[in-house]
């Protein structure tokens, strides 16, 4: 077979990527759940779309407008603000929306060519670009669990947040929002989606573990690291035990230095808040903390974080 | 169809490809200067020395042309639509290669365009974007072509193409990071309008 002429090969580009923004671009549906422009979800299973929590600014009267133009009525199944992931069941589930094509299970690579795609309005809009950084699990500030952090160097527009990043080959690789991070498009990986979204359409919010205690982070002086027998320099001091609690009936009291759980050593709230995953309700813990300065080990029987204080 | 990942692998032959993209844009896209200072671009429309731009552009009733070959010649605004945000200018030329045009409104969201422009004073510097969505066939700025891609006031006049170097619209500006573009069929009425005596919003200047 001959070559392809250079200009065949920028045509064939073109081509994939027009192709690729037209079969996931029948996935993509307009939300109208807020005064301003509509911004975008995808349909994710028969029936059930994912959308961006910060753009829905209402819980009644949410409608949606599908790829042939046919508007459909949704109810809320659930929104996780921590990782900003809504889900909306469509009234008739019959109608004429196919999920996305089977998502992306492999991370994307750092140069990877992606499209945006959104529908804020009528019609599918696109915009092309790169992925610029790829790394680990990462935690929202709000405490969300995603599994992989996804930058794009890509221009997002109004109305893209819940639409889904597309790989040239017309794979789904997660839903972007530019509601975790400022000024920047961020893209929550199909992995993340599909858990959360599991969680919320069972339950319709995301469970998280729950001690029931307020912590600050404090220094450990040398004496105390040696009587204790310890090599870490700082620990978390609890300053509020919740009556009735799982760490108040686990015997945690006001003072006590938290030194590491399950024997992980703990120097920043946020260790705490990764080690009470959904996965850990009803599960005991083990607890280290320094009392009096001596080292004890206290069990305390993970709760659920009441939906309250979400 | 080739995959995307071979495609890349030859990077090089794409690389060549938007080289050759950009020359054959180059050789009908002007220069427009209006009152002694650079305004804009345009595009050479038909053989007889008709040149398009905005009208933003071409504000007031004469303007300077600097054509590909170099040869910069006097342009009278032949006729001027704000609304449409077209202009026309009319050069003592009988020997112009026009642009090759197709219909915006056969594009699909995500096809690669370029476009060509003065950014900065830059001459004939090129841009890669994609359709964000092609013009709905309304009217006001729906009825319009928009483009994923970075434009800067310099690219206004200028030409948007598809991948085959095909005219699909004159760009005429930038909303929130958009790039916005005058559809082929609204300039081809508005040259249409010109040669049948003008009719519409078309003004003689």
């Amino acid at each position: 077979m001959p070559a392809p002429s250079s200009d065949g090969l920028l045509a064939a580009l073109s081509n994939d990527l027009a192709a690729a923004v037209d079969t996931v671009g029948r996935s993509v549906v307009a939300i109208h759940a807020r005064r301003r422009i509509p911004a975008s979800g995808v349909v994710w299973q028969p029936g059930v779309v994912v959308a961006a929590h910060h753009t829905i600014q209402r819980e009644d009267d949410i409608t949606l407008t599908l790829h042939d133009g046919t508007s459909v009525s949704a109810t809320l199944a659930g929104r996780d603000p921590s990782t900003d992931l809504a889900v909306l069941r469509m009234a008739d589930a019959s109608a004429g929306a196919a999920p996305a094509v089977a998502p992306a299970t492999d991370a994307p690579r750092v140069g990877q060519l992606v499209l945006a795609l959104g529908r804020p309005g009528a019609s599918v809009t696109a915009s092309l670009g790169i992925v610029s950084a790829v790394g680990g699990e990462w935690r929202t500030w709000q405490g969300g669990t995603i599994d992989r952090f996804v930058r794009l160097d890509l221009s997002v527009y109004d109305g893209f947040s819940g639409g889904p990043l597309v790989e040239a080959g017309g794979r789904v690789a997660g839903i972007n929002t530019s509601g975790l991070a400022r000024a920047t498009a961020l893209t929550i990986p199909a992995a993340t989606v599909s858990r959360v979204a599991g969680q919320l359409l069972a339950r319709g919010h995301v469970a998280r573990g729950w001690l029931g205690i307020a912590t600050q982070p404090v220094r450990l002086p040398p004496a105390l690291q040696r009587s204790l027998g310890s090599e870490a320099e700082a620990g978390l001091v609890v300053v509020n035990v919740e009556p009735d609690s799982p760490a108040d009936r686990g015997g945690v009291l006001i003072g006590d230095v938290l030194l590491a759980l399950d024997d992980r050593a703990v120097s920043d709230p946020a260790d705490v808040l990764a080690a009470l995953g959904g996965d850990r309700i009803g599960q005991p813990i083990a607890l280290r903390v320094a009392r009096g300065g001596k080292a004890e080990r206290l069990t305390v029987t993970v709760g659920e974080r009441p939906r309250a204080r979400r | 169809m080739p995959g995307v990942e071979s495609l890349l692998r030859g990077a090089p032959a794409l690389d060549a490809a938007l080289g050759e993209l950009a020359e054959r844009l180059r050789r009908v896209t002007v220069q427009v200067h209006a009152g002694g200072r650079s305004a804009g671009a345009g595009v050479i429309w038909l053989r007889g020395g008709l040149v398009v731009t905005n009208a933003h552009v071409a504000a007031g009733p004469r303007a300077d042309v600097v054509l590909p070959d170099g040869r910069a010649l006097p342009a009278r605004v032949a006729a001027r639509d704000p609304r449409r945000d077209l202009a026309a200018l009319a050069v003592a030329a009988d020997d112009l290669a026009p642009a090759l045009r197709v219909d915006a409104r056969g594009l699909r969201a995500g096809e690669l365009v370029v476009a060509l422009g003065h950014p900065f004073g830059v001459a004939n510097a090129v841009a890669l974007g994609v359709v964000h969505r092609g013009p709905n066939g309304g009217r006001g700025l729906g009825g319009w072509l928009h483009a994923d891609i970075r434009l800067a006031p310099g690219n206004s006049g200028g030409p948007l193409a598809d991948i085959q170097g095909r005219v699909v619209g004159i760009n005429a500006m930038i909303v929130g990071g958009l790039g916005i573009a005058v559809p082929t069929h609204v300039v081809e009425r508005f040259v249409h309008e010109i040669e049948t005596g003008g009719r519409g919003g078309v003004r003689a200047a």
